[in-house]
């Protein structure tokens, strides 16, 4: 038998991308029906896919194939985001979905799911390899984890087997180690694909080519240089019918402890020696692993907990979270947070990470501020915008981009400094459409690449961090609401930053 | 048509050009100039400059470039003239205009031997030249070497040749001459190369492939096209790679649109059931067959806008190319 495929041609074709099965654990939650059979049809769509893959869903309610594969085609022309949709496409695609009905907590499913796997197998040719994702509810994580390891579906001679987790990977240290130990019954740790939606986003990639990929501005990457950097998630909708969930997460842990953790992780990590998985994952744990972590007397300084009141919003009233259905009226909820790290190395000593997330400020961004020192000697007269730090915005989304802010004469006789911006479009220099997250992420699961997967240390370090935050809020009785629905955030949030002579961006 | 053309006043127009472009923007966004290439177009006189027009515009959101077009004429008298503009656009959800020069020149086939003096101080600084050729006739043409030496890439379309076979042996002694060359008829069969590359990813279906004993290939046209070549040239080589020796059979047959591949088969001796089979359906829509499963991929035909952003894409050589042209060029098609 040949060792490799003799037609591929990695100078024209897109990454080389294996035969599979796609076992969803919560096929009938709406992360399935508005992500990812949306990805993976779009993934069929563009070829990307193996003919033989096949995707098989699970979940309590009685389905046959065939009604599964109806709900699922309604969802994908639904959720399809700047897409066009073939039936022709879909129906091929449709023919490698499957479903069964089971109960993730019954242990007689899991030696049926094996023999479903095996028919699927020999009729798709999926060569054993088999994606488990998880996308119930997170509690069910453990008794899956438990069922896949005690019929033995996570391990097989023939193919690989690995497992896609969605956050959240506990709800502190000590959870998300008991999460890790039951998934490391059936999956090895090289298995276990941790995902982190934020990773997929091409702007976040590109933070690494930018970064890496570029000589002038790693000399420039450090605390000689830079005077601080703002790390923004905002978003202007509420909890949107996710009350009851929300509550229990609030923005610390639903955003900070990871998304926004990972990204920070991105900007400040040290140059990985190549680009393979483990290596990237390396850098990154270490920078995780050197957040300072908080004591607690340090906490209430260095964080900002807030929650969002009810507000009248271009001619429309807007309720508070605690009017919000499905949240108790006395709710201590964060519906925003702000936190100042540190990180504990020669590169960053001294240096702030602010990093902030709330729902309801006044729009929808997400962005990276990298604040230079300004220039030692102000020789310019002017009216202080002469002074303007240099900023480097690395805007996430919307309008994913990069822009260097920096100063330029303004036309005349005279000698008047004015800040200009210059600005790189991702979406206009490239005119190309991106691939969502998920369709990036999924792909990369399936070829085995974990380069944008989150690691349990990663993991770990990162609740390191937030539980000392975390442990304090929930002994501290906050006067909320505190801020009000379409506004930046708490005052505390301002003042946090001017105790640093520092001012937050406002996007 | 002027005499002669001076590269100063072109680029002095072209700075001009941006003034106004940035007067006009002004009190908005301005505008955002953009270039990572430049892009030469050598096409006649006659060719559509409508359509030549929209596929610069479509392909500048991609791959943003300096385009210089040079339209020229079946004329013996050396004949040049020049014109400046910018191709603009707004990207969807946004404020600031993005824009693009462009260079339109006329030229006669006497002053082709002129124009590299003029292109050279024309071209952007620093970043690589491409070379699209268009006419068939101009590639012939005897001081088209010397246009083409100023370019990392040249880039034809040996589909549009009066005789592919003889097209592609002509382009074979070009890349021996040692420039980066592209050929269209190669670039439309990406997807299909792609998707046959896909089912052989699959270990069982990698087994079958020694044992491939015949590859047909059809055609909408009456005689075979270069893509046809390429494909068959591709197929073979790689066959050889892992031990396996195949008869090429094309085939000719009259579906629409005209001038496409109709169908790509793997075979082995004595089997009903192809190894591996590729059959342009109706539409877009292609019936990939291996192993017993059948698939739906789409395989729309591409135009020269969607052709040219892969080329482009792609600034060096090209060895699965070259390779294939080599194979393509000792083929025989009865």
């Amino acid at each position: 038998m040949p060792l490799e495929n003799p037609f591929q041609d990695p100078l024209r074709f897109q990454r080389r991308v294996p035969e599979c099965a796609l076992v969803i654990f919560g096929a009938n939650g709406d992360l399935t029906k508005r992500k990812l059979l949306p990805a993976l049809y779009r993934l069929a769509y563009e070829r990307r896919l193996h003919a033989g893959c096949a995707v098989l869903g699970i979940s309590r309610t009685p389905l046959s194939d065939d009604q599964f594969r109806d709900k699922m085609h309604s969802a994908v022309k639904q959720f399809l985001e700047d897409s066009p949709f073939d039936l022709d496409v879909w129906n091929a695609f449709a023919q490698g979905i499957f479903y069964m009905a089971g109960n993730f907590d019954d242990a007689a499913m899991y030696p049926a799911l094996d023999a479903r796997l095996k028919e699927i197998e020999a009729a798709r040719h999926t060569g054993g390899n088999v994606l488990f994702y998880l996308s119930a509810q997170p509690s069910q994580y453990i008794p899956i984890g438990q069922g896949l390891a005690a019929a033995n579906v996570g391990k097989r001679d023939n193919g690989w087997r690995r497992i896609v987790v969605e956050k959240p990977f506990g709800h502190n240290l000590e959870s998300a180690q008991e999460l890790s130990d039951e998934l490391h019954g059936a999956f090895r740790e090289s298995e276990v694909y941790r995902i982190d939606h934020y990773l997929g986003k091409e702007t976040v990639q590109n933070i690494l080519a930018f970064r890496f990929g570029n000589g002038i501005f790693e000399p420039l990457w450090n605390r000689r240089y830079v005077n601080h950097v703002q790390i923004t998630a905002a978003e202007s909708i509420g909890v949107e019918g996710r009350g009851s969930y929300y509550q229990e997460a609030g923005a610390l842990r639903d955003m900070i402890q990871n998304h926004l953790s990972q990204v920070m992780a991105t900007i400040a990590m040290e140059p990985s020696a190549t680009f393979r998985p483990n290596s990237v994952r390396d850098e990154r744990s270490k920078l995780l692993r050197s957040i300072r972590v908080m004591k607690p007397d340090e906490v209430l300084q260095n964080t900002v907990s807030g929650q969002y009141g009810p507000a009248r919003i271009g001619g429309e009233d807007v309720p508070g979270f605690r009017q919000e259905p499905g949240v108790e009226p006395g709710a201590q909820t964060d519906t925003y947070a702000a936190v100042t790290f540190f990180v504990d190395n020669w590169r960053w000593a001294g240096v702030p990470f602010y990093l902030r997330s709330g729902k309801r400020l006044p729009k929808r961004v997400t962005e990276i501020a990298i604040q230079f020192n300004a220039a030692p000697l102000a020789i310019f007269d002017g009216d202080g915008t002469a002074s303007a730090p240099n900023l480097l915005i690395l805007r996430i989304q919307p309008e994913e981009g990069i822009s260097l802010k920096f100063l330029s004469k303004r036309p005349g006789t005279g000698m008047t400094l004015r800040g200009v911006s210059m600005d790189f479009n991702y979406g206009s220099s490239f005119g190309e459409r991106s691939p969502s997250a998920y369709e990036t992420l999924l792909l990369d699961a399936i070829i085995g690449d974990a380069t944008l997967y989150t690691r349990q240390d990663m993991v770990e370090a990162s609740w390191k961090v937030v539980d000392a935050i975390q442990n304090v809020w929930q002994n501290t009785k906050f006067d909320f609401p505190n801020y009000a629905a379409g506004s930046w955030g708490p005052k505390a949030a301002d003042d946090m930053l001017a105790r640093r002579g520092h001012v937050w961006r406002q996007p | 048509m002027a005499g002669t053309i001076a590269p100063d006043r072109i680029l002095h127009e072209m700075a001009d050009l941006w003034v106004t472009l940035g007067k006009e923007g002004e009190g908005e966004a301005g505008v955002l100039r953009a270039c990572t290439m430049t892009l030469v177009v050598a096409a006649e006189e006659s060719d559509d400059p409508q359509g030549i027009g929209e596929t610069l515009a479509a392909l500048m959101p991609v791959h943003p470039s300096r385009a210089i077009v040079i339209r020229f004429r079946a004329a013996d008298q050396r004949a040049l003239a020049a014109r400046v503009f910018a191709q603009c656009w707004m990207p969807f959800g946004q404020r600031q205009q993005i824009c693009c020069e462009q260079i339109e020149i006329t030229a006669s086939d006497a002053s082709l031997a002129d124009l590299a003096a003029v292109l050279l101080p024309l071209k952007v600084p620093d970043l690589p030249v491409f070379l699209w050729c268009r006419s068939p006739r101009v590639f012939q043409l005897q001081a088209f070497p010397q246009l083409a030496a100023m370019a990392q890439k040249v880039v034809v379309d040996s589909d549009t040749f009066p005789d592919p076979s003889a097209a592609v042996r002509q382009l074979k002694q070009l890349v021996v001459g040692g420039g980066a060359l592209a050929d269209l008829a190669w670039t439309r069969l990406t997807r299909w190369r792609e998707l046959i590359a896909q089912i052989f990813e699959n270990r069982v279906h990698l087994c079958d492939l020694p044992q491939v004993s015949d590859i047909s290939i059809s055609y909408r046209s009456p005689v075979a096209p270069a893509s046809a070549l390429y494909l068959a040239a591709w197929l073979r080589e790689g066959l050889t790679r892992i031990g396996a020796h195949a008869r090429v059979h094309f085939g000719s047959d009259s579906g629409e649109p005209a001038g496409r591949l109709s169908l790509v088969e793997l075979r082995r001796a004595g089997s009903q059931e192809p190894v591996a089979r590729i059959t342009l359906a109706e539409g877009p829509a292609a019936e990939v067959r291996s192993g017993g499963l059948t698939n739906t991929a789409l395989l729309p035909a591409l135009n020269d806008c969607a052709l040219m952003r892969e080329e482009l894409s792609i600034p060096g050589r090209d060895a699965a190319f070259e390779s294939a042209l080599a194979g393509a060029a000792g083929l025989e098609v009865s």
